[in-house]
């Protein structure tokens, strides 16, 4: 393997990278860097997700803040820094207040007198909040490009394997569809188009005159603005796995299956030796298969099947099925994880450097909402997705969704893609079929584990939402005040308006909700999924030309 | 069961803050019992979706004074309903791109001197003090209010919420009005969704919808809903303190307590509500363009999302407070436009006024409903549609 030999400087000391490699895996060779405090309190956060979704690897790249160290690929000389700790992510001062208000700040209901102090709080305040200091003018003209513009017949959002299979089977019968693909640096497609590094922000409904129907609007690594027009948009835009509620579950050394993933390669050891493996099914065994050396046991909430007990028995790691994962202890990291078997049983205590969260994966469906494609509760995994058919047509015509965003098994991807290929192929103006309304109202598994984990002590401490850093009993708070309902929760407390969007807080808020309301959770609601889908510079869509319609619908 | 008794004094259509902050006032005076109903969830409208500015510099005495009255409501809300509001006095900027819109601004200025309040006309240097890095060349100046400011709304929502309720007012979610009973010519009660309600008054403060709900009951009003979007960034530390608003196209943006740049724009968006509260590519488009000309470095912050709700506008720019000269026991509070949210306080307590058949400090010229019934409209129309 080459050796690092890109410098660039970390918080004024000089580093070396390799090629092409993030900024976030030059800092984790042995373990999982500190790069920022949660906004309110102040507790160490480390990188959670690894995907460019969450809050736990923001700092500063040459001038401009909220740069994702896992989404930036490091250039010559670049400068880093880290933001909103003092002096630094391991040793923060104002770590203090999560150490003096154990139970959070109450900005809602305080702060308020005596009343001429209130300009002086909001000072205070306004100075501690915000992730990083604004950007330099520098760093803005850095990231402008002029706009790229496509039109395709079929444009692809996702070049994984579902992705990948649709366009090669569109590729044989002729149509050349173009790729967005979010990773940095993924092989092309033959026979597509493929632009990787490029994230697909925003689908608005069809426009049900024009030709094309689609406009997609997209940017391209650093921020370079994308619009795309298209006759048929497949998405296939897979899942990410979701987080879960237990005592210093923001912790840094808490990480998803996705984080651990992409951060293990055939060349390249885990940011972790001795780690906790949450889950019992696929993924789990995922990360078994390229982690397993590195694992040191594996907890599940729920029963753990076979697969994983064969791989795990193969390691000679041990398995906790039917476990509470009441927390972890370690101040600034993650050193042990304190378990519970479920019904009542005893409590065992494991050393450990990191918890991976491999128990459940959520489907990316934001750009389904957002054109408008009529969704439905899942169950399992406890989430809205589209209602699709199975050869990918959704409610939405022209609008296809193939892989595990649909529902799809990975088994039968290859005749998936042939279904759908031949649906966009056959009658791309197709009217929009009916779906029956049924309600998928099995339990959803974790909802009789929080049942049960509500019930132990100091649970109102863990986090709720770590980009906004709103407790669990904030939540509760509100729902004793009498408010209901995702959509006021999620105004009463901010949960769920931070970086993530709501991504890692809401898939189990839904759950919490439906406990603490005493109704199912899809009768909680769900939040609208706003656009942009990851935050987009402002340079990028300044770029982009504008719609020449006078009236905007 | 929906509602707790089969009548009431008053019922309040939509629990938006007007619809909120009226039940209130109404409660306090004694005017009871009082049900508020709301198809959606609290917060769902307007008075959820908004960018929570709050100037006193208007065009016209009468929007001034309302603004003002209602700055110093917001002033002492904390202590009052217990919620921290976030009400920040650091000012409204308005800029001008050139000398003809600087002189409409100076006039607005005289017209909020004369008023008594300190506004301020600020030549581009005074601006470029005010705004830390903006592009030079941007305004020729503009004219500032110091005690403007910008406000958290939700809680504001909450706290009259709390209050109304404690007061023994009745909320009812969930439940649409579908229009009024109307017998011996005058209101009896309201039919919603969950059954009929009697009730000799009912207040139309159904915000973006109200036109929609007047013309349900058989009335004829002017109200016309169109769309606004409004964005978030990505938080920063403070780097604007107040509220910057451009003349020219609308553009205003502030920085929230939290650090977010929150602002939107006016495009000509076709009016109704049938498209729902969406967003569209046009306004992202448009306003990335508009920010990063006007302060270049922000082309390197992220949006953060992208939102929209409904402006309840009327001919003249004024709001709509009083009983329909057509349907006695037909109370409006609505017309607020872009700008319910600075305004409720004030207003509210004239549209309380008016169900308990108060006499008003109004001009009937500039609020009551019966002006679009006259022939022409006699006075002067409040155009700072901005911002
Ligand atoms: C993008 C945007 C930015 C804004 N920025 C500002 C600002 O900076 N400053 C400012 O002062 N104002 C601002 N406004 C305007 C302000 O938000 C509104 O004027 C204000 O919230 C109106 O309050 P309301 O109570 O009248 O209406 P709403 O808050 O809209 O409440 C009306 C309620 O009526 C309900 N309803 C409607 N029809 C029915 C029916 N038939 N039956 C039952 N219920 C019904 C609705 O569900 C809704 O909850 C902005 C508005 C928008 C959209
Ligand atoms: S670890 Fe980089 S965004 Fe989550």
């Amino acid at each position: 393997m080459a050796e690092p030999d890109r410098p660039f400087s970390f918080r004024g000391r000089s580093m070396a990278a390799r090629d092409g490699e993030t900024l976030l895996a030059a800092l984790s060779r042995d373990r999982l860097p500190l790069l920022r405090r949660s906004l309110q309190y102040h507790r160490p956060q480390g990188p959670f997700c690894g995907i460019g979704h969450c809050a736990g690897c923001l700092v500063r790249v040459n001038g401009r803040p909220n740069v994702r160290a896992c989404r930036h690929e490091l250039g010559p000389g670049d400068v880093i820094s880290t933001e909103n700790a003092w002096p630094s992510p391991d040793w923060d001062l104002l770590g203090a207040i999560g150490i003096l208000a154990p139970r959070g700040v109450d900005s809602l209901h305080g702060l308020r007198r005596p009343a001429f102090a209130t300009p002086l709080y909001q000072r205070l305040v306004r100075r501690l909040a915000g992730t990083g200091e604004p950007p330099t003018e520098e760093a803005a003209r850095a990231i402008a490009a002029p706009a790229l513009e496509r039109a395709a017949e079929v444009v692809i959002v996702g070049g994984g394997d579902a992705g990948r299979a649709v366009a090669t089977a569109l590729a044989a019968r002729g149509v050349r569809p173009l790729v967005l693909e979010r990773t940095l640096r993924s092989t092309p497609i033959v026979g597509a188009d493929f632009v990787p590094a490029t994230t697909a922000v925003f689908l608005p409904p069809p426009s049900e005159a024009g030709d094309p129907r689609f406009t997609l609007l997209a940017f391209r690594e650093p921020g370079q603005g994308m619009r795309v027009t298209a006759r048929s948009v497949v998405l296939a835009t897979g899942g990410y796995d979701s987080s879960l509620l237990f005592r210093g579950n923001d912790r840094p050394g808490v990480l998803s299956a996705d984080a651990a993933l992409s951060l293990t390669s055939d060349s390249r050891r885990p940011p972790f030796r001795r780690a906790v493996l949450v889950g019992g099914g696929a993924r789990a065994a995922e990360v078994l298969e390229r982690c397993g050396n590195d694992v040191e046991a594996v907890v599940a909430p729920g029963e753990i099947r076979p697969a994983v007990v064969g791989a795990a028995n193969e390691l000679a790691i041990p398995l906790y099925p039917r476990s509470l994962l009441l927390g972890v202890r370690g101040r600034r990291r993650v050193r042990s994880v304190q378990l519970k078997s479920r019904g009542g049983g005893a409590s065992t205590t494991i050393g450990c450097d990191a918890v991976i969260l491999a128990h459940r994966r959520v489907p990316h469906a934001q750009l389904f909402f957002q054109a408008g494609a009529s969704m439905e509760w899942r169950s399992d995994p406890g989430a809205y997705a589209p209602k699709v058919r199975p050869d990918g047509v959704t409610s939405v015509p022209g609008l296809y969704a193939a892989g595990s965003v649909a529902g799809l098994a990975a088994r039968d991807l290859a005749g998936h893609a042939q279904g759908i290929a031949d649906a966009i192929g056959g009658n791309g103006s197709s009217n929009a079929p009916t779906f029956a309304p049924l309600l998928d109202e099995r339990p959803n598994e974790l909802l009789g584990y929080y049942r049960e984990l509500l019930r132990t002590r100091g649970h109102g401490r863990w986090t709720a939402c770590a980009c906004v850093d709103v407790l669990v009993s904030e939540v509760e708070k509100a729902v004793r005040s009498g408010y209901r309902g995702i959509e006021v929760i999620k105004r009463y407390t901010s949960l769920g308006t931070g970086i993530c969007q709501g991504r890692y807080c809401l898939p189990d808020a839904l759950l919490v909700l439906s406990l603490l309301e005493d109704r199912p959770p899809f009768e909680v609601g769900y939040i609208t999924q706003r656009p942009p889908v990851v935050p987009t510079p402002l340079a990028a869509l300044a770029s982009l030309p504008s719609p020449s319609a006078e009236v905007v619908p | 069961m929906t509602f707790s008794r089969d009548s009431y004094r008053t019922v309040v259509v939509g629990a938006g803050i007007v619809g909120l902050f009226t039940a209130y006032h109404l409660a306090r005076a004694g005017g009871g019992p009082v049900l508020v109903v709301d198809r959606g969830f609290l917060s769902g409208g307007g008075s959820g979706r908004n960018g929570g500015g709050v100037r006193q510099q208007w065009e016209t005495r009468g929007t001034v004074r309302l603004a003002r009255e209602s700055v110093e409501a917001y002033r002492r809300f904390g202590i009052e309903f217990g919620f921290n509001i976030w009400f920040r006095q650091t000012g409204y900027l308005f800029l001008a791109e050139n000398e003809s819109e600087l002189a409409r601004l100076r006039n607005v200025h005289a017209v909020v001197a004369s008023e008594g309040l300190a506004s301020h006309v600020l030549d581009a240097a005074g601006v470029a003090r005010l705004v830390e890095g903006i592009a030079p060349g941007a305004t020729v100046g503009g004219t500032y209010l110091r005690t403007d400011g910008t406000l958290y709304p939700f809680p504001v929502v909450w706290g009259v919420y709390e209050a109304a309720r404690s007061l023994g007012v009745e909320v009812a979610l969930g439940v649409e009005a579908l229009g009024v009973e109307v017998r011996d010519g005058r209101v009896a009660g309201l039919i919603t969704s969950k059954g009929p309600v009697a009730t000799p008054t009912v207040v139309n403060a159904a915000g973006g919808w109200s036109g929609d709900f007047s013309r349900r009951s058989g009335l004829d009003v002017p109200n016309v809903a169109t769309r606004h979007e409004i964005l978030a960034s990505e938080a920063m530390k403070p780097f604007l303190d107040p509220m910057v608003v451009r003349a020219s196209d609308g553009l205003y943006f502030s920085q929230s307590m939290r650090g977010e740049v929150i602002g939107g724009l006016s495009l000509p968006h076709r009016p109704g509500t049938s498209r729902g509260p969406t967003s569209s590519p046009a306004f992202l488009i448009a306003m990335a363009r508009a920010l990063v000309g006007l302060l270049p470095r922000l082309g390197a912050v992220g949006v953060l999302r992208a939102w929209s709700g409904y402006y309840d506008d009327t001919p003249d720019g004024f709001p709509v407070v009083g009983e329909d000269p057509r349907l006695p026991g037909f109370v409006h509070g609505n017309g607020f436009g872009g700008h319910g949210f600075m305004l409720a306080p004030a207003t509210s307590r004239r549209i309380a006024g008016a169900v308990l058949g108060q006499p008003t400090d109004l001009d009937p010229a500039q609020f009551s409903p019966s002006r679009f019934l006259a022939p022409a409209s006699p006075s002067t129309p409040e155009r700072l549609q901005l911002g």
